[in-house]
This record gives C-alpha cells, structure tokens and sequence, in this order.
C-alpha cells in the first residue's frame, strides 16, 4: 500500500492503472505541498509545484528543485489564480491537480473546471459533484437529517437580508430557551469562511445586529461573499473528526478511526488533535464513549455510502457533554491533521499509513486494495500546530524572522515544516504564521504526553521582529494542554 | 526647514526613473512591434482612460493580457528573447527610463515636508469605512485627522485589528496605500499636514509648479 509497485497496481477487480504515466500539479504552499511532492516520489508519479513571490524562501520551494528540478517548479502570482494554475499544468503537461487543503481544495467549480476542461486533468479530491453537495454545509445538513444522522439546530441556507438573519437568530435564541439551556448563545459565522475564520458568537439579541454587520463586512473583504450562516452555539463540547478514505467506486467507503481536535485557539481554530477521539479504555466518561465513537463513525460511513463519496474526506462532529453527537460539517478534501489519524493506523498489518499518498493513488484511479478489516490501529498519536502567535493576547499572530528552529530526532516524532532549519526565515504576513506539524506516537496516552512535553520542551524556536520584540509561539500553550487530551 | 531649491537641484540631476515591466502573472509573450530604445506612451487622456503603448501581450487560458507601457519614457530594455515563451509571473519583460514629471517630483518632495504616518507591520491597510467613504467622495483632504484617532483596519493572516493614528492633526495631504497592496513594515501610509504648516506646504507645492519645467 502506499507504493507504485506492480501489485498495488493491480486492482482486486482486475483493472491495471499506471499511476507513474502521470503527473501532478501540487497546487499548494508550505507542508502540505511538501507532503504531496514526497507522497508523488513515494509512488513514482511525477509533479510539477508553484510558488508565490512571498514564498520565494519557502521550504517547499527547496524541495520541489531537490525532487522535481528547477524546471518543475513555477512561479504564479497567486495560489488563488484558477487560470495561473491552469496555464501551469498545461505547460509543464500534468495530468492531475492536487488542491491541499485550503485554496481550490473545497471549490466544486474548480474541480469541475479542472475535468471538464478541453485539455481534462484529473482533480484528486472528490468528484466535483459531491463537493458540491457536501461543501454545501446546508446540503449536508438536508441529507444528514434524511438519514436520522443528528445536526445542529440553525438556518439552513446563506443569509444576506439583516431582517431575515435577525428573525433566525430569536427564533434559535427561543429554542435554546424553550430546551432549558440557561444561557443561550448563537453563532454568527460568514458562510464563505472556513477554519474558524469569521465567527463571533452572541449572547444578547440586542447585540445581534451589531455582530451580524461586522462579519457581513468581514465576510465582504475576505471572502468577496457576504452571506452569513446562523446557528445555535453549543458550549461544552469536544470536537471530534472522522476519516473516511474510498477510491473512485465511491462503493466501499472505510474509516481510518477518529480524531479529538477540542483543543483550539480562541478564534476556534486547532491547536493540537488526538488520535483516537476518546479513549474509553484508559479515561472514565460520563457518557458512554465507545458507544460514541462507533455511532459517528456509523454516522460518517453511511453518508459516504450514501452520496458515493470518492477520495479522501472527513466528517466533523460536536460531541455534547450527554454525549450527544451532531454533525457539524464534511471536510471534502485532506485536513491538515490526516498525519495523526495515519500515525496510529496500520493496514494489513504494516505501518506507515501515508493518506496523502492514499489519496493520490485512490485520486488516479486504483482500487483502494483493502478494506475495513483489514485497517487497524495501535497506540495515540498527538499533532501539535506549532504556530507563531501570542496565546495570551486571543491568538494574534506574529510576523518576524525564525531566526532558529531544530529538534532531537525521535523515531517517534514525525515533523512536517516548510521553515528551514539551516538559514533564518522572514514569516510571509500573506498567509498563517504556521511552523511546524509535530506528530507523536506513544503506545498510551501517557507515553504520548510524556513524549509530547519532552519534544516541547527540547525544541529550540527563536526569532525577532524587525521594529523589536521577540518571537511569540504557542509552544507553552500546547505544553499546558498536553496534560488534559482526550478528558472531557 | 526644507530646502527646496537643494531637492529640486538633486532631483535635476538625475531626473529619470527606471520601470521595469514584469509579466503580471504566467502566461506566453508576444512582443509588440517595438523594438528597444523607441518612445513609449503612458496611460493618457483626461482621465488617463488611454492606455499606453502596447509593449506585448501576455496569453494565458486564451485570455490575451495587453502589457502598456505605465509611463512616458524610453524603452531601454526589451526582453525579446523571450518571444513566443511561456513565462513565469514576474519575469522581467523590459525596463522604460521615465523622465520625472511636475507631479511626481512634487510629491517625492511632499513626502519630505509631511508628517509621515507609517506601518507598523507588512499588511494590507484600510481606512475605517465612515472615513473611507469620505476620501472616496471627497477626497482625502477632507478629511482631518487626531491624535488618538482610530483611522485605519489593519490585515494580515486573515485578522483584521484596529489602528490609531499618532501624530499631530492636520490634514490627510497623500495616501501611500491601495487597499489591494501590501505595505511593508515602516512605509508612510499617509501624509498629514498640520494647519500651521499648511503655507508651508503650499509654497512648496508652488516653487514646484514653477520652478520644474515639464518635458513634451
């Protein structure tokens, strides 16, 4: 698995795909695009990559002339520049675009930009039909209460009228009150958003409005769209993930377990997630954990099933303190926490799952080549975003020089960055102040938090601001979060 | 005090500005009939709704892109080379030697003379939208500004933060920054122009109009 040999070319039904004919564009920056020109040489398939003027020092720019040449490499103007992207992979003749996460990764009308086009390459993520239906959060919404799968209570489309947002909002401010709940919240988020961007919640109708206009506006500059979701806040809760991987059959979804990414900035971003979501065999819950996790990943499977669902995904879900699941939304695309997920699965019994590696394979076409019972997993993974920002002041990033960044090598670590260690660094203001993914594996949970502070507390992180100050991380942040993963 | 008569002898003596052209972003060339050292055109008309002299076209995605020339000069370098190529965004295509004009000369001087409100950090800059709508209907020197005033929206990584102008009041006399661009660390965002210096100012502005004399 993993790997263009003959065998796994061979699909259990009989069909042969080569996936070294092709090529791919990796149509992303930073880790993720290292990933994904590491998982193309992992299964002899050949890539082209492209950078940004800002991201000229970029440590995927370095390994794409390592492994690809001088000549697979591009610079754009934008990553966001559908054309500059179409232009690329036509010259440099790719068959397939790799959106990453972010960007194009969840733009139905690229992917079907991308296969319908007169010179059709192929978009590894679903097809664009079905990130149409599940990129749609309302969609999702209708075909997950079509098949009893729980939801949050909110408005079930983009709202762009104040009148109309207002009347949602009381009437999800009554239901919370009419539930009991003694202190109601709503959500107000821009629906063109995504990674916890553009949300703010409200407790007091009489300030509604207010919220609702600024992140109309925010929406507005950001996102060029300025339709915005409204939905009951639900406060105390974990926020777990499950990860569906299926080939292009779209017929034998399978999962590679759970994930608990409760840990988030203030901005309800994550910070750190777990793998598996709970541990009902090392933690007591007050609800029946285990019962939990097999009903989301039933929950997840099903939907899959049911939309035929054709690459990688994941499922999101607010467990409720009861142990209530609700279906927040479908990631129709790799997350940047698949790494986790992959660090504790095996399939037929040989380590080093690489679902980006999966996800092209599966992308080009092979069968999958297993199926649920033949995945299993061992140990907790945990993924530290290590980030330069300032926890103490509601997450702000930084922007400045890494002026040093290195780490003891562990055969139980696994880091993902784009920051050389080698020369100093100028953090890009274009996009996340994001270092480093740092994956560890423990056999328990305690030997991964011992593991998990012992590489916090080892790894040398330095830097300055050219107007003064030194650099701000989240490395104490993550240390003191360590302690608590997977408690509820 | 500002010693015009020394900037404007400095400005004198090397009055030229070199532009270089680069592709906007990837796509193929296709020269103009140009060739280097011919005279290029800038953007003209009353509202410079003219555009300048076609120097290529730059095709992407059958979209044709025409590259002008964005002032009156010389073309002192032509990438002809690079005829029928496909280019990286950024590649450099030619370089026009502009003679300074009045205006430009004017302002490289106002910004010697104005207070200068600069960025603290690399990110997009906006003014607050109750004074954005007054420079976009009246012009920024309508508006007046304040110590202590909260002016700007500050982005970068997606996050939008408050920024309040520091200095002393007086008039926004220039604007360094279009919402669309980057402003690095220490740049000048604005032009303040404190009423007591506002004679000043003018009789800069003055020495200019008469004293630089514009080429045809």
């Amino acid at each position: 698995m993993g790997k263009s040999n003959k065998e796994s070319n061979v699909a259990p039904a009989g069909g042969l795909i080569d996936v070294s004919s092709h090529k791919v564009l990796v149509a992303n920056r930073g880790e993720i695009a290292m990933r994904i020109m590491r998982a193309c040489v992992k299964l002899g398939v050949a890539f082209t990559a492209i950078f940004t003027k800002e991201d000229t020092a970029s440590g995927h720019v370095r390994l794409a002339k390592e492994l690809g040449g001088e000549k697979n490499l591009y610079r754009v103007s934008s990553y966001h520049d559908a054309n500059e992207l179409m232009a690329v992979a036509d010259d440099a003749e790719c068959t397939a675009v790799h959106p990453g996460y972010g960007f194009f990764a969840e733009d139905f009308r690229f992917a079907r930009r991308v296969s319908k086009r007169d010179r059709k390459l192929i978009f590894i993520g679903p097809s664009w039909k079905i990130i149409r239906e599940l990129g749609d959060k309302i969609n999702t919404k209708r075909l997950a209460r079509s098949l009893n799968v729980p939801t949050v209570p909110g408005s079930d489309r983009p709202i762009y009228d104040e009148m109309e947002a207002e009347r949602i909002a009381r009437t999800v401010f009554d239901f919370q009150v009419q539930q009991g709940i003694k202190r109601p919240l709503v959500l107000v988020k821009a629906s063109a958003g995504g990674g916890g961007m553009g949300i703010e919640e409200v407790y007091d109708i009489d300030n509604f409005r207010s919220v609702y206009r600024r992140i109309r506006n925010y929406a507005m500059r950001q996102f060029k769209d300025e339709g915005v979701l409204i939905e009951q806040r639900i406060t105390d809760f974990n926020h777990l993930e499950v990860q569906i991987v299926s080939d292009r059959s779209g017929k034998n979804p399978v999962h590679f377990g759970t994930r608990n990414c409760s840990i988030q900035s203030t901005g309800l971003q994550k910070r750190l997630e777990v793998a598996p979501g709970f541990s009902p065999d090392e933690i007591n819950y007050s609800f029946d954990a285990r019962k939990v996790l097999d009903d989301i990943v039933h929950y997840s499977l099903t939907m899959a099933r049911k939309v035929g669902y054709d690459n990688v995904g994941t499922w999101e879900w607010i467990v409720t303190h009861d142990g209530s699941p609700f279906l927040m939304e479908v990631n129709t695309r790799i997350q940047v926490e698949n790494g986790v997920s992959a660090r504790i699965a095996s399939v037929k019994g040989e380590g080093g799952v690489d679902l980006l590696a999966e996800q092209i394979r599966i992308g080009l076409g092979e069968p999958l080549g297993y199926n649920q019972q033949d995945i299993a997993f061992n140990g907790v993974g945990i993924e530290y975003r290590l980030i330069a920002e300032d926890p103490d002041n509601r997450f702000t990033p930084w922007a400045g020089l890494i002026e040093r960044f290195g780490w003891q090598e562990k055969p139980w670590l696994t880091m993902h960055t784009h920051v050389p260690t080698d020369v100093p660094y100028e953090i890009p203001t274009e996009f996340d102040p994001n270092l480093a993914l740092a994956i560890v594996w423990g056999e328990n949970i305690e030997q991964a938090k011992d593991r998990g502070r012992l590489f916090l507390d080892s790894l040398e992180l330095k830097g300055c601001k050219k107007t003064g100050g030194e650099l701000k991380s989240n490395v104490a942040f993550l240390r003191q979060k360590t302690a608590g993963i997977l408690q509820f | 005090m500002l010693n015009v008569t020394e900037m404007l002898e400095e400005i004198k003596n090397s009055p030229y500005r070199e532009i270089e052209i680069c592709a906007p972003h990837t796509g193929r060339v296709n020269f103009a009939a140009i060739q280097q050292g011919s005279k290029v055109e800038g953007p003209h008309g009353l509202w410079k709704e003219k555009p300048g002299t076609l120097l290529c076209t730059l095709d992407r995605e059958r979209n044709p892109k025409p590259i002008a020339a964005v002032e009156k000069g010389e073309l002192c370098l032509l990438h002809s080379e690079l005829e029928g190529c496909f280019v990286e965004a950024g590649t450099r295509l030619a370089v026009i030697r502009h003679l300074l004009t009045r205006d430009e000369v004017q302002a490289a001087i106002l910004k010697k003379a104005l207070h200068l409100f600069t960025a603290p950090e690399r990110a997009k800059y906006y003014f607050v939208p109750e004074i954005d709508k007054k420079v976009r209907t009246s012009g920024s020197q309508s508006v007046t500004v304040k110590d202590g005033m909260e002016l700007f929206i500050m982005s970068r990584m997606k996050r939008e933060v408050p920024l309040v102008y520091t200095g002393p009041a007086g008039l926004i006399y220039a604007v360094y920054f279009t919402h669309t661009s980057n402003v690095d660390a220490e740049q000048p965002l604005i032009g303040v122009c404190p009423p007591d210096q506002l004679a000043a100012i003018q009789e800069v502005i003055m020495r200019v109009q008469t004293e630089w004399t514009e080429q045809g």
